[in-house]
């Protein structure tokens, strides 16, 4: 999210956009990653229980964080245009869970929904936040195509780094010492 | 009977604890520029100078590429060669190493269950373990997928599980 871990509110649903999947889309995304028959050849996929050519689920998933990273990126030129300074994101660790629920065909639109469901402040990473995320995606009939549970991290704006580790940080910028101090953690 | 799947491997031919060794792919700088552009387009993964800044410390894939190329490796030595009806999803996807312009990455696919739809005899259920490492052998990424593979005979094999966490009431999707 490009609001710091503080500002974020929880269950409030932030809007991704939509996608419009088309046959030579689905047809290129089968090719180069998923090359299953019912992704890559529309008179083969006749054959199979969904009677027709559909995009590759991992198709709209890699969709959908296309369209995420969209919306952060225009979310956060909001924020600097209103003269605010926007939160940072860190990398993802993972995705708990992705239930491919409905398929899409050819002509879908498909609209994404993130919405941050839990946060709390990380363990392992001084400074940083964990947000635990759910991204919807649903197509033009208002079914669900798919529903996933992220892992991501956000900078924590009011984090003052403890005496211990400012000393430590200012000893490892002493020649010599640094690199001893350095070496043993 | 699917004419399209009938000579591949259905549900009963496959085994709990079988590995599959899935091969390699190199991952090079053209690729990660390409991938990104399309599906990840930050700075990290779009230019060398703002990739060397950031924590990952050189051009890296993005999470979601190492998992696209390991899915086409899936595809090719396994998802191909059975009688597949689509994926259910996947759960515990971890990144674990980022994967550097350059770096090789081979996968293997273990067979981690096997249990009939409990809603359709037609199709079984099969969850595959990935795990993904670099050259070194160090592990990059790792999930747990679950597929839907038809069945030869509805009648026969074992009793219906209950299906958690995936539940095929509206069909598969991919």
């Amino acid at each position: 999210m490009t609001r710091w871990f503080e500002d974020i509110t929880i269950d409030e649903p932030f809007p991704l956009g939509s996608h419009t999947f088309t046959e030579d889309e689905i047809l290129a995304f089968g090719r180069d990653y998923d090359p299953q028959y019912f992704h890559v050849d529309a008179a083969a996929a006749a054959h199979s229980h969904f009677g027709g050519l559909i995009a590759s689920g991992w198709h709209t998933v890699l969709m959908g964080h296309r369209k995420m990273v969209d919306a952060l990126d225009a979310e956060e030129v909001r924020l600097r245009a209103l003269g605010q300074q926007p939160g940072v994101s860190g990398p993802s660790p993972g995705v708990n869970k992705m239930e491919f629920k409905a398929p899409v065909r050819p002509g879908d639109t498909v609209t994404y929904t993130l919405t941050v469901t839990g946060k709390r402040p990380s363990n392992s990473i001084p400074g940083w936040g964990l947000l635990f995320n759910s991204l919807d995606a649903v197509n033009q009939r208002g079914e669900q195509v798919y529903h996933a549970e992220l892992v991501g991290f956000s900078k924590l704006r009011d984090y003052q780094t403890p005496l211990h580790l400012r000393v430590l940080e200012a000893l490892t910028k002493i020649p010599g010492l640094g690199k001893l101090l350095t070496q043993r953690s | 009977m699917n004419a399209v799947t009938a000579d591949r491997r259905h549900f009963e031919d496959l085994v709990v604890g079988e590995t599959v060794d899935l091969g390699s792919t190199l991952v090079t700088r053209e690729m990660i520029l390409s991938f990104a552009r399309e599906f990840d387009p930050l700075p990290f993964h779009l230019d060398e100078a703002a990739a060397k800044r950031s924590l990952l410390g050189g051009l890296a894939s993005s999470g979601w590429q190492t998992a696209a190329l390991t899915l086409r490796l899936l595809g090719d030595s396994f998802l191909s060669r059975i009688a597949s009806a689509g994926g259910l999803g996947f759960s515990d996807l971890k990144w674990k190493k980022p994967v550097m312009k350059g770096d090789t990455i081979s996968a293997t696919a273990t067979i981690a269950e096997l249990r009939r739809s409990r809603h359709h005899p037609d199709w079984g259920i099969v969850s595959i373990d990935l795990d993904v490492k670099n050259q070194k052998g160090q592990p990059v990424m790792s999930m747990r997928l679950a597929n839907l593979v038809e069945t030869r005979s509805p009648e026969q094999g074992t009793q219906a599980q209950p299906e958690q966490p995936y539940d095929v009431e509206q069909g598969g999707a991919a």
